[in-house]
């Protein structure tokens, strides 16, 4: 937020001053009213870190989103950008934030720098999650996006274009500090994030490598971790406890995509990683999509997969735990209930009906693996046991506009 | 009628006709003309440069001056502008401008209300530019790319 308030401030400040030429202030926004429906009513589909698992039948809460940009011109070479976003949260309510607002310089022809806060870029379309105008899908598939829940990078950035031959090359080293809650009332944060992206566009072809590396910091208040924690402290397991949360762990992101539309097939691919050494699962996953444009109407499949490297509580802790009663059902639930390994297939439609307006729809069928709750939240304690192993179809439906 | 003879008539219809096929080249009409100000300094564009300017991979022109972009309103002309220029049709380049403007990567062109508000709005910027259909170019304009 320290880093937001200076940009917003200057913004204001000089569209004020700016107002005799407006041509140096645009101001434009996106929308999407979404809805999301599954057909197992004990099983509710959440987006990590995005909304709140919510009772509705259908859901509006992952999908639906507002955003309002200003973009004021400083001059030849420097702009502010100030964006906020309402959209459900995980408190439940739709208080907007501000997503961007930075302050940006073109050093060279070929350099631009940016400071303030931005989105952050781990994966291919990290930097565009709340834009689903821009996507093909109603959402980037879960499996790979679900990867990192952080979406703020409070800092800088640095984007460095050069072409050669017919080859456009993007080299985007960043850095800085990230925070995000999660449900429920966890509060989660990466400290020291540096990382890069390098994108080769030609022609039709685009490719995508990253790479980025932080201090992990989350404090669980999920009833799993709360009951856990302090019994594992009382059979003086600090060891275990001090893995499941805390202010001292490490972890990566890492992807590499292509995304292929030549105006006829759209085809689009991304494998990405995440290893952490505590407090989270390590887990990669890939998710391949092709369509085909019939003029404004591209239907496409999209087939994913997440799958969990290794567990927040491993298989050698948990055998060294003493066999008390509902100890390893705690343990495997605290697992389960960060494990968002699944896999799923999904045909669905885009038709832009309008120049600035897209309606989607989207059926997935999804399996979660046995000791996972995959991209959903149990809707009782009871439920909570039996979201393993699972076979779940869901509609999902959106309008998008920019304006 | 002689060879000769024969052989000098092909000659001349062959000439004349690589004469009107230069003269359709010269003048050859295309459907749309990159245009800046008469007066300013911007040299002749390729195709490739000004792609790169109208899809917000660069800002300025190759030495380094940075150049004010206008975009016509939406309609007929801006979609055929950026097909030819770049090669993605309309619904492409509107995903593909949302994500650059939102993501914070590149602010959009400017957009003008008509095509006759051009030569008064490059005429004010130092180095501007924006399109045209092709025809009768207003004197205070001039043409840096023919498309195609």
């Amino acid at each position: 937020m320290k880093w937001a308030t200076i940009p917003a401030l200057t913004l204001w400040a000089l569209s004020a001053s700016a107002s005799d030429d407006l041509q140096a202030l645009t101001l434009s926004g996106f929308a999407t009213v979404g809805v999301v429906a599954t057909d197992e009513a004990d099983m509710r589909f959440t987006r990590v870190g995005i909304d709140r698992p919510g009772k509705e039948r259908p859901d509006t809460g992952p999908d639906s989103v507002l955003g309002v940009q200003g973009n004021l011109r400083l001059g030849e070479a420097s702009s502010a950008v100030v964006q906020v976003v309402s959209r459900e949260n995980t408190k439940g309510n739709y208080a907007p934030r501000p997503t961007l607002a930075f302050l940006s310089h073109q050093v060279t022809p070929e350099l631009y720098a940016r400071a303030g806060r931005l989105r952050i870029p781990f994966f291919m379309q990290s930097d565009s999650l709340n834009i689903n105008y821009a996507h093909p899908w109603v959402r980037p598939p879960e499996e790979v996006y679900g990867l990192s829940p952080f979406a703020d990078l409070d800092g800088l950035d640095l984007m460095y274009r050069v072409r050669a031959g017919d080859t456009d090359i993007e080299l985007h080293p960043f850095l800085g500090t990230s925070r995000i809650s999660l449900y429920p009332d966890t509060k989660a944060r990466l400290r020291r994030v540096a990382g890069a992206n390098l994108t080769l566009s030609r022609g039709d072809l685009s490719v995508h490598l990253g790479h980025a590396e932080a201090r992990l910091e989350i404090n669980w208040q999920d009833p799993f971790y709360t009951a856990l924690a302090p019994a594992l402290r009382d059979l003086g397991r600090d060891d275990i406890a001090a893995r499941m949360a805390g202010n001292d762990g490490v972890t990566r992101f890492s992807s590499a995509g292509f995304q292929w539309d030549d105006g006829r097939w759209l085809v689009i691919g991304e494998y990405a990683r995440r290893q952490a050494d505590r407090y989270a699962n390590s887990a990669h996953a890939w998710q391949l999509t092709a369509g085909h444009h019939f003029g404004a109407v591209m239907p496409y499949l999209v087939i994913a997969r997440h799958t969990q490297d290794a567990a927040v509580i491993d298989a050698e802790d948990v055998r060294s735990l003493p066999p008390l009663p509902g100890l390893a059902e705690l343990v495997s639930g605290f697992n389960a209930s960060r494990n968002l390994a699944q896999q799923s297939v999904t045909a669905g439609v885009r038709w832009d009906v309008h120049s600035n307006a897209a309606v989607k729809a989207e059926f997935t069928r999804a399996r979660t693996d046995a000791n996972a709750w995959g991209t959903f939240d149990p809707s009782s304690d009871a439920a909570a046991s039996r979201m393993g192993g699972r076979s779940i179809n869901m509609l999902s439906l959106s309008v998008d506009v920019t304006f | 009628m002689s060879h000769s003879r024969i052989r000098c008539r092909l000659r001349r219809a062959a000439l004349l006709l690589t004469g009107a096929l230069t003269l359709a080249a010269s003048a050859h009409a295309a459907e749309i003309v990159l245009v800046t100000s008469a007066v300013n300094g911007i040299p002749a564009l390729t195709v490739e440069e000004a792609s790169q300017l109208y899809l917000g991979r660069r800002t300025t022109l190759s030495d380094g001056t940075a150049v004010t972009l206008f975009d016509l309103p939406g309609g007929p002309t801006r979609d055929r502008f950026y097909e030819l220029l770049t090669g993605k049709n309309p619904n492409q380049i509107r995903a593909y401008w949302s994500r650059q403007v939102f993501t914070g990567r590149a602010l959009p062109p400017r957009e003008a209300k008509s095509a006759d508000d051009l030569p008064t709005l490059l005429s004010n910027d130092g180095a501007a530019i924006g399109y045209l259909p092709d025809g009768p170019i207003n004197p205070r304009l001039r043409v840096l790319l023919k498309l195609p």
